[in-house]
């Protein structure tokens, strides 16, 4: 445009630089018009093109319009085309589109026809183009759409075959594109969002032959507008689906799938790269939390448009997304190399975080963990507190791998000192009171526990089950089971029937704590009506995981039942329990364990033995069945004592507050005749019993 | 659920408007002041939806100290409205979701009840389980390998395509709550906020910039660090450190339940902003409220909501870096145009495209 502004008034210039138009082997400046519009006369400027150029009516009329919008003159530019009568000229064309069909075989005969025709609709259909386009630039953006609209109607009626992608005349093929572009971008302006996404659809799902670039841009402007535009579009019309293709059902789907035809279109190299495409799917995607999907759409991205760092970063968080911490990882450890980006905050929290959940990596974790709060300065200063709340978890995490009771108790004070820090850094995080809740409690600083406990469910409303949990817990540890029933009964007022199974397992133990096994018996039975019921509700059409879930509930329940009634001695009772536990999980270290205990119980000492050593085999780092065995090998013979001894201290490595562990231990010290040490032993194990909660504090995590 | 609506609204003896009118009058005696212009208007209902000063006034209710109570009159007559079954009536109520949400929220660490939002929010989570008769809305992910009614594919060995397609769960099944257990408080707010969503291009901006302030609230956080001068996304800027962290008081649980609607309605307001002379303030509170929830998901170290808000950020930088675009269905500026005439194909060859 500023180009030919400026050689408006250049006096010479090469020929490509005049302004002129020519036609019919004629030529004209287009000054001389342009004059003669600039006076106000349209007739007069039309007759002097007639003439120069040797035009007739309609095309002296839009080449005039033509010059006008070109000018910038859009007002001029409509009044010249409200001259034509345009739904006349497309009718005229009609009867040669519809010869055309008809005589498709002789084409030599018809081929002239066809030019002519093709340049007629050619300059009709520009002219609406153009009014679209003034009106568009008027605002009156309903007429505009209109307009635009009866341009795409006249060419599906001019080719009913959609458009032949030979012979088609440069032009009118320009001029059509433009028209489908602009369509839903007019009906987008004048807020009419429906009529917007039927005409997105038009021009996606008809043949218009547009070219790549241009059907790329229709493509992710519609995925935007199914995306955000907050109106639901509901399935296309059954005519556009064919057979085995598939078909998108709703908006997310529609707007996912455009998004992927034109990820592939990347980096099948047809359109150019462009950086918002893939940053609207990593919005779609991680909507619905498919973020394996994502990352394999980062996969497959052409090396050199993003960096290898980001892209590690951004698979990273994708698979850690999905629930695949081990490859994040994985990813992570090569982009917080040294010679890479060992800085990056994002990172090395993330790596962090999924160190915190494995002792073995812990020790990692705090490594990442200390490097984070190195790192958060400046602008990402905020982000001190969520290192130093990491570096607690991780320290704590670790405890659980340490070989000795100085290290243990060294890192469990750092742990506790970490998140205590946090804590002056954030006083507002839930999560970190949760956290500091169960450090406490393992720690079993059981009034610390108990007032972070309460806090926690004070802070969220009581919205979340483990924090009921935990208050509970911690209550059963200080032997206030009453209180902690209470506890665990508002918790069940507050849950859904379908999430109160873990509260009426507590609720279970917490009635055998009390020597009321009967009402146990009573809340086992309910907990496991519960649990089929939800099974039956739900179908077959649950996710694997789910299944797995009612499985793992149900054998629980069962395994839960056998161990009371076994305690019961109600022999019969306990091992049909115990049968349809196998039922739910037929390989069970805690099964094989309550069989065992049952063998004792009857005298059956090798059955139990070996039952006890099948549950070993099945999980070698079983605590329960390694005191077990020595309890049993402590009362065979004293030769044993030693092998005992070896079982119950790794049983204390893995979990040193096992009073059992302790309490065996004393009486192999005792048979032994340490009866200094076995006093010690006795001791914790009485301590420990005072402060035993009902199930492990870690079961709440 | 239109059509729902519109049944019911056929079956009632009072037609719209003057079931819309009864509702004005009724809210007369709730709010101060009420415009007469609105009853006499031809659709009351959508007047009042559009009536700035009328839904700050109940904006400002819904916040007072003791709002939101069993006997609360505003909540009452929300309501009432929402139940009435008139779908513009609705679209007035839902444009109060932002505020009876965002004040139940953050006030439910206070364990005072709060009866009255839970009945309005109660209202809308049955209105949905009704219209989706419980179900689960699902996305299934296409797999572009196969072909697509936008696309063909060269390799048409036809694989059945159930086979590769997963399938995503955008929001699980409901089922029926008489009261709001506080477990579920997030998911039934979260349902509410999915069906302001399903409405929100006709919410008012006022409405939507209500929704984003209470984003920043709910985060606790300002995100200010992550402002566009701050320096890149992720990159070490070199900004002046943040004197007050912005840890604020209203910071609630964001899980995902609740995060995906209000990421959604976010993305709308970011990307989607009506054009209007609150284009700029919507788009500002929009890019405020985004980076506070990205603070926020870095805080939480949850990847998918750093995906999503990261994102949301990068667009908006991307966005505001690329403007103007250029128009593509502009015509190319010649100096030579040819007319193609009976006589000519030789059309492109003399002209000259910019």
């Amino acid at each position: 445009m500023p180009r030919s502004q400026s050689t408006e008034f250049s006096e010479y210039g090469d020929d490509s630089s005049v302004r002129e138009v020519r036609a019919n082997g004629f030529c004209m400046k287009t000054t001389e018009v342009e004059a003669k519009l600039d006076e106000g006369n349209i007739q007069e400027a039309e007759s002097s093109l007639r003439e120069g150029l040797s035009l007739n009516f309609e095309e002296a009329r839009a080449l005039l319009g033509r010059l006008e919008y070109q000018r910038g003159n859009v007002e001029g530019a409509l009044r010249v085309f409200e001259g034509i009568d345009l739904q006349a000229a497309i009718q005229r064309l009609q009867p040669f589109a519809a010869e055309k069909q008809t005589s498709r075989k002789g084409r030599s005969r018809s081929e002239s026809q066809h030019v002519v025709s093709q340049h007629a609709a050619s300059l009709v259909l520009e002219a609406i183009y153009l009014k679209a386009k003034s009106l568009q630039k008027l605002g009156r953006l309903n007429e505009a759409a209109n307009e635009c609209k009866s341009v795409l109607d006249a060419v599906e009626r001019i080719f009913h075959q959609g458009i032949p992608d030979v012979q088609v005349d440069v032009k009118l093929q320009e001029t059509v594109s433009h028209a489908v572009e602009l369509l839903p971008e007019l009906w987008k302006q004048a807020g009419c969002y429906p009529e917007a996404m039927l005409s997105y659809r038009r021009a996606l799902l008809s043949q218009w032959n547009l070219d790549n670039d241009c059907c790329a841009r229709i493509q992710k402007a519609f995925a935007v507008f199914l995306l955000y535009s907050g109106v639901e579009a509901g399935p296309p019309s059954l005519a556009a689906q064919i057979d085995g293709s598939y078909v998108p059902k709703n908006n997310l789907e529609e707007a996912i799938l455009l998004l992927m035809i034109l990820m592939r279109k990347f980096y099948l190299g047809i359109v150019q790269w462009d950086a918002s495409v893939m940053e609207h799917l990593t919005f779609a995607l991680s909507l619905c939390s498919q973020t394996s999907v994502l990352a394999k759409q980062v996969e497959e991205i052409m090396p050199g448009v993003y960096h290898r760092i980001d892209r590690w970063n951004t698979l990273a968080l994708c698979y850690s997304g999905a629930g695949q911490n081990r490859v994040a990882l994985n990813l992570l450890r090569k982009s917080l190399h040294k010679h890479e980006r060992p800085d990056d905050l994002t990172a090395l929290l993330l790596a962090a975080k999924i160190c915190s959940d494995d002792s073995l990596l812990a020790a990692e974790g705090v490594g990442y963990a200390q490097r984070a709060i190195t790192a958060s300065k400046g602008v990402e200063e905020h982000l001190k507190g969520v290192s130093l709340r990491i570096l607690g978890l991780c320290l704590g995490k670790q405890t659980k791998v340490s070989s000795s009771d100085f290290e243990r108790s060294h890192l469990q004070s750092e742990a506790l000192k970490s998140l205590e820090s946090a804590l002056i850094l954030e006083p507002n995080n839930t999560d970190l009171i949760f956290e500091l809740g169960v450090q406490y409690a393992e720690h079993r600083n059981l009034d610390a526990a108990l007032r972070f406990a309460k806090l926690f469910v004070d802070a969220t409303g009581g919205s979340l089950l483990k924090g009921w949990r935990l208050l509970a817990l911690v209550l059963s540890a200080q032997q206030r089971f009453s209180e902690a029933e209470v506890v665990t009964d508002a918790a069940l007022d507050e849950t859904a029937k379908w999430e109160q199974g873990p509260l009426l397992r507590s609720k279970a133990k917490l009635r055998i704590s009390q020597s009321q096994p009967l009402d146990a018996v009573e809340t086992y039975k309910y907990l496991l009506a519960l649990v089929q019921a939800q099974r039956k509700s739900f179908g077959p059409a649950r996710s694997i995981s789910q299944a797995e879930d009612d499985r793992d509930n149900e054998f629980e329940v069962w395994h839960g039942l056998a161990t009371l009634y076994s305690s019961l001695s109600h022999w019969k009772d306990a091992e049909i329990c115990l049968a349809k536990a196998r039922e739910s999980k037929a390989y069970s270290a805690e099964a094989l364990q309550t069989e065992g205990i049952m063998y004792e119980k009857r005298g059956q000492i090798h059955e139990a033995l070996s039952a006890y050593i099948n549950a070993l085999l099945l999980e070698p780092c079983y605590v329960p069945c390694k005191i077990l065995i020595s309890g049993l090998l402590l009362k065979m013979s004293p030769a044993a004592l030693p092998v005992a001894r070896g079982l119950l201290a790794d049983a204390l490595r893995i979990e040193p507050t096992n009073r059992l562990a302790w309490y065996y231990l004393g009486l192999v010290h005792k048979d032994d005749g340490r009866m200094a040490d076995a006093t010690d032993c006795f001791q914790a194990a009485s301590m420990l019993e005072e402060s035993n909660p009902v199930e492990s504090f870690s079961s709440v995590v | 659920m239109d059509h729902q609506s519109a049944a019911a609204a056929a079956a009632s003896p009072a037609d719209p408007a003057s079931k819309a009118r009864a509702a004005i009058l009724a809210l007369s005696s709730i709010v101060t002041t009420i415009p007469a212009s609105l009853t006499s208007s031809e659709n009351p209902a959508l007047a009042l939806l559009h009536d700035p000063d009328v839904a700050s006034q109940v904006s400002s209710l819904l916040r007072r100290p003791d709002s939101g109570s069993g006997d609360d009159n505003l909540c009452r007559w929300l309501y009432d409205s929402f139940n009435s079954g008139d779908p513009d009536l609705q679209l007035v109520v839902l444009s109060h979701v932002p505020a009876v949400a965002g004040v139940y929220l953050s006030r439910a660490a206070q364990r005072k009840p709060h009866a009255g939002f839970e009945c309005v929010l109660l209202a809308l989570y049955a209105h949905v389980t009704t219209a989706r008769g419980g179900q689960s809305v699902t996305v299934t992910l296409p797999d572009v390998s196969h072909p697509s009614v936008y696309h063909e594919t060269r390799d048409s060995s036809v694989k059945s395509i159930a086979t590769d397609l997963n399938l995503a769960v955008v929001s699980p099944s409901l089922e029926p709550h008489g009261s709001v257990r506080s477990s579920r408080r997030s998911r039934i707010v979260g349902v509410a906020l999915e069906l302001y969503h399903s409405r929100v291009a006709q919410m008012p901006v006022a409405s939507k910039i209500d929704f984003l302030e209470f984003c920043v609230v709910w985060s606790g956080l300002t995100g200010d660090p992550y402002k566009d001068d701050a320096g890149d996304i992720g990159g070490d800027a070199n900004g002046s450190p943040i004197s007050s962290q912005g840890t604020g008081s209203g910071r609630i649980p964001m899980p995902w339940e609740l995060l995906q609607p209000v990421l959604r309605i976010v993305g709308h307001c970011m990307l989607w902003p009506a054009p209007g002379k609150e284009k700029e303030r919507l788009e500002a509170a929009a890019a405020a409220a985004c980076r506070s929830l990205y603070a926020r998901s870095l805080h939480d170290i949850d990847p998918n909501a750093i995906l999503a808000t990261g994102s949301l950020l990068r667009l908006r930088k991307i966005g505001s870096d690329s403007w103007p675009e250029v128009d593509h269905t502009e015509i190319p500026s010649q100096n030579v145009i040819v007319l193609s005439s009976s006589c000519g194909s030789l059309s492109s060859l003399a002209s000259e495209k910019k």
